[in-house]
Order: C-alpha cells, then sequence, then structure tokens
C-alpha cells in the first residue's frame, strides 16, 4: 500500500503527466478510475490555464486562443504554480512561450507577456508611501552620489527592441489598428498609481537613469547610465522628476563617501 | 490544540445563527456591493485573492466596515502528507489579523503535492494515516491564527479502494482531536453522494450536530463521464431543488447555522446570488422559529 505522500506524487503524475498509475488505488463504482482521474486532470488545467488567461489576455490574443491554451497545458505541466496565490502564477511564462519554436516567428511576444506580468505584478503590489523630497537635503554633497534609492514595489522599467506598447494598445478589447513592427522599441514605465496601473514610454535615458535605481545602482552609477546613452542627459532635472512622482519609497546612503586626499 | 471554544471568536463573535445567510463575494461584483451596501447577512472571501496589496486588499477592507467576512482558504492543502506551506499559513495569519473574520474556514482535501500547487480540492484516502496529517495540520492552523476554523467536506468524483473510514466519521474524528468545527457543504454531500453512491441523508445524521457552525449551498451541473452521469460542483448555477431539500433536512439536524451561497463560474448579476441568499434566509428564519429549535445559541 503506498504510504500517504506516494499516493500524493502519484496522483500529481496523473494530473500533470497523463501517468495514471494511481488508478489500481481508485474505486470503479461504474466508471473507469480513469476518467474519475480525468475529471480532476481537466479541472486542474483548466482552471489554472484560465489563471494564465486572465494575467496574459493579450498574449491570448496574439496568438489566438487555440494555441494559447496548448502553450499554457505545456507551461503547467513543467512549471506548476508554487503556491496558492493564483496572481503570483506566470512570472516564468513570457520567457517559456518565446522559446517555444511555434511562437518563435512572433519575436515580440515574449516581451508583450513582460508588459502583461509587469502589469499583474504593479496591480497585486503592496502599497508604500513616498518619502518627502526634503530628505535628500540631509545628505550631504559628497554623499550624494553614493545614494541608493528604493522604488515603490509596483514599479517595474521595462525595454523591448519591439512597439509593445502599441501592440498591447492595439490588442485591448475597444483596440483597433495595425501595428508597424519598424515603428521602433519601447522604454516603458509599468506602475500603480492609487488604484491605476499603467505604463507610459520615457525617453531612453530617462529609463536608463531610473532602471539603474530600481536596480540599486548608486546615483552616480544611474548618472553615467543616463549619460552614456544621451550626452545630454539633465541629472538634476531628472532627479527632480524622480521625487515628483512619488516613487522613491526610502533611500540610503552606499558605503562611505570618498574622502579627496 | 485549541480547546473547543464555542464558535468564532474576532470583533464579530457571531454564534451560530446570527449571521444568517450571506454570498461568496467575487471581485466582479465587489464594485456593485460596495455602492449598493444591499441588505446581506455577510461575505465569504477567499484569502489567497487578498494576500498581495493594492486595491483588492482595499476593498476587501472596505467591504468589512460594513459586513461580517468569513475567510474560506483554499490554498493550506490540509490533507499533504509534507509539512504545511509556512509562508502561506504566515500570509493567512496576517489576514486573519487585519480582516478580524467571523469564521475561518479550510477544506478536508489536498492540493499540493511535491512543492506543486495542483489548484483542486483533492481527495484523500480516509485512513489512519490520513487522519494523523490532517488533525496535525488543522492543530498547526489553529495554533497559528490562535483561533478555532472550521473544516469543509469536498466534493468528490472518485473514493480510494484502500479507504478505511467513510468521511463523515472522518470529519467527525478530526473535529474530535482537534477541537475544530465543520462546514458543512450541502451541496458536496449531495454531488458526492451522487458520484460515490451513497445516502446523503445519512452522511449528514452522521455528523456531529454541535460542531457544525456553517453551511454551504451552491449548484453543481450534470454531466456526462462515459455515458454515465457524473455531477460536477461546477458553482455555476442556481441551488438544485434537491439540495434545497437536504438544506432543509440540515437546518432541522443542525439548527438555523450561517449560510453561504456560492457561485463561481458564470457569474450572475448579483441580484440572482442574493436572490439565492434570500432563499437560504427565510429558510433559516423558519428555522429558527420553529419550537423544535434547541440548537440555535
Amino acid at each position: 500500500m503506498l504510504t500517504l505522500s506516494e499516493l500524493q506524487r502519484d496522483f500529481r503524475l496523473a494530473m500533470l503527466a497523463d501517468d495514471d498509475r494511481i488508478a489500481s488505488l481508485v474505486a470503479g463504482d461504474g466508471l473507469e478510475p480513469a476518467a474519475r482521474l480525468a475529471l480532476y486532470r481537466h479541472h486542474v488545467l483548466d482552471t489554472l490555464t484560465d489563471a494564465l488567461k486572465s494575467t496574459f489576455p493579450v498574449v491570448c490574443r496574439l496568438v489566438d486562443e487555440r494555441f494559447f491554451r496548448y502553450v499554457a497545458d505545456r507551461y503547467i505541466r513543467e512549471c506548476p504554480p508554487d503556491g496558492p496565490c493564483l496572481f503570483e502564477f506566470g512570472s516564468s511564462f513570457p520567457r517559456f512561450i518565446g522559446e517555444l519554436s511555434p511562437a518563435r516567428e512572433l519575436v515580440y511576444l515574449a516581451d508583450v507577456a513582460l508588459l502583461e506580468w509587469a502589469l499583474n505584478r504593479a496591480r497585486h503590489a503592496e502599497d508604500a508611501a513616498p518619502i518627502d523630497p526634503g530628505a535628500l537635503r540631509a545628505v550631504p554633497p559628497e554623499s550624494v552620489p553614493s545614494i541608493v534609492f528604493q522604488l515603490e514595489p509596483s514599479l517595474t522599467l521595462l525595454r523591448s527592441p519591439w512597439p509593445i506598447d502599441r501592440l498591447w494598445r492595439a490588442n485591448q478589447p475597444d483596440g483597433e489598428g495595425t501595428v508597424d513592427l519598424d515603428a521602433g522599441g519601447a522604454w516603458l514605465e509599468v506602475r500603480r498609481a492609487g488604484d491605476d496601473v499603467g505604463f507610459r514610454a520615457l525617453d531612453p535615458a530617462t529609463h536608463a537613469f531610473r532602471a539603474a535605481i530600481a536596480g540599486s545602482e548608486p546615483l552616480g552609477d544611474a548618472a553615467d547610465a543616463a549619460l552614456g546613452v544621451d550626452p545630454r542627459f539633465d541629472l538634476a532635472a531628472a532627479l527632480h522628476a524622480l521625487l515628483d512622482d512619488g516613487v522613491v519609497i526610502g533611500l540610503s546612503v552606499n558605503g562611505l563617501p570618498k574622502k579627496e586626499s | 490544540m485549541i480547546s473547543r471554544r464555542e464558535a468564532t471568536g474576532g470583533t464579530h463573535s457571531a454564534g451560530r445563527g446570527t449571521l444568517g445567510a450571506g454570498i461568496g463575494v467575487r471581485e466582479p461584483h465587489v464594485a456593485e456591493i460596495l455602492a449598493g451596501r444591499p441588505a446581506v447577512g455577510w461575505l465569504e472571501a477567499h484569502p489567497e485573492n487578498y494576500m498581495g496589496g493594492g486595491p483588492p486588499v482595499r476593498r476587501l477592507e472596505e467591504l468589512r466596515r460594513d459586513y461580517p467576512i468569513a475567510l474560506h482558504g483554499v490554498g493550506l492543502s490540509l490533507g499533504t502528507a509534507a509539512p504545511l506551506d509556512r509562508r502561506h499559513l504566515g500570509r493567512l495569519a496576517a489576514l486573519v489579523k487585519s480582516i478580524e473574520p467571523a469564521i475561518v474556514s479550510e477544506h478536508l482535501s489536498w492540493s499540493i503535492a511535491g512543492g506543486a500547487y495542483l489548484n483542486h480540492l483533492l481527495p484523500l484516502p480516509y485512513t489512519d494515516e490520513a487522519l494523523a496529517v490532517v488533525a496535525d495540520h488543522v492543530d498547526e492552523v489553529q495554533q497559528t491564527l490562535g483561533r478555532r476554523i472550521a473544516l469543509e467536506n469536498p466534493s468528490s468524483y472518485l473514493r480510494f479502494r484502500h479507504s478505511t473510514i467513510d468521511e463523515a466519521a472522518f470529519l467527525t474524528e478530526i473535529a474530535r482531536r482537534t477541537g475544530c468545527a465543520i462546514l458543512c457543504d450541502v451541496n458536496n454531500v449531495f454531488v458526492s453522494s451522487r458520484n460515490l453512491g451513497f445516502d446523503p441523508s445519512a452522511y449528514l445524521d452522521a455528523l456531529p450536530a454541535s460542531h457544525v457552525t456553517e453551511i454551504h449551498l451552491a449548484g453543481h451541473s450534470v454531466n456526462d463521464a462515459d455515458g454515465a452521469p457524473i455531477l460536477i460542483d461546477d458553482h455555476g448555477s442556481r441551488v438544485a431543488d434537491e439540495v434545497w431539500q437536504l438544506y432543509r433536512h440540515a437546518l432541522e439536524l443542525f439548527g438555523p447555522v450561517p449560510t453561504i451561497v456560492e457561485w463561481d463560474t458564470n457569474l450572475p448579476t448579483l441580484d440572482v446570488l442574493l436572490d439565492e441568499a434570500a432563499c437560504a434566509r427565510r429558510l433559516l428564519d423558519a428555522a429558527a422559529g420553529a419550537p423544535a429549535d434547541a440548537h440555535a445559541v
């Protein structure tokens, strides 16, 4: 007789791997054990597919529902959720769908999926209060380049060589029109402000600046990253905008300021 | 082990009979409930939908200002042989602390194997081993939350050959060992009775009435599986007539215990759902008024 742990291991195989070895433990009672297991399997796969569809509606529209369900089925079997909060399920789906050979010619698909994942994250992120911009004045001038900002948890900086913002908009329920794939890339900031989740385009230098800050790089390095993209980057203005947008929720000074000797 | 403290705790320490009839609250109805504040006894929410932050949590807190809330978990996987997911239990404890629900409930089932969450309330073999696992996990949850939980009977599409205990006796023994309450889902009893071939009234008769602190009602569908009819607990329609009949029997046995109507698929307009709750309410009122009512506290 199987232990409970072994039974659950084998039941999982029936749900995710079409392996019905557990059927020998299931009573028939007028219906084949395999048919009984299939009822459970359909529910597992259907509801998890629906969860992915609700997180990635634009991807579903781009590839059509039938193909989406096929990809979702493979994904669920290979990368099942690791916890019961389904709004957290699907973080690796963008990469998975991008690497799947039938979808590879839709070169922008993985990036659109990343945008949808960022929107989903923003929707469920913790609320966080922005710092008072005056907090910056308390930092001694020589330490300013070493400031590390903490940004609010709903924020994601995303860039793509494809116009994923236009693709996303054109594939909303009320969206229309076609998107020129040669229209250029997208430098996006995704966040939630109040209850409103959305994204906006940034210029490439500002995007590089904020992405570096979001990656916990000190202010000096973030400025260098932005200047590397555009030598006309205005650090003072970018810093003001960052604080005015209310996305900074904390700051610390990274290490000791360098002393001139 | 939490002793057999009566009922529910929390700010709404509503005992049996005072919450009346309520509905499972689903996202598409939240705005309408907040705007109209319909007269309904209480609301039940799945905690797993409120374990992040932001708008969903704020709206649950708003609902909580006007209604008693039950937190009805689907994710603890009390029947998994492996240890409980402590992170999930911690998140539940935090939500319980902030929402102060009238009732916290979970299922007699399992959903997690090898770290994978299978998003279904999967069946247990009713054995001594499973009994020990579930009782330990219920103990751990009650210790962590510092309160009693209610355990719900699942809907079943199969049974294991090596089960040695029937489900009602299994639930009864868990309640006896842990002091937990029982959430009797009358629709689940009906669905399982048809799918597995047992008498649903006898099942209700076998439950310890004093432990039943909540009842669930929902719709099911009748499907065809290889030529045999199989009932699917899809929460996608009105409560079936046979289930209302069984509910009347449950009220005779358990008294006018707080009742929730659940509806999850093919979600109707809010007034249809409220109408179902009003039907339950009328039966509850009748049960409360009946002279034979020796159960209400």
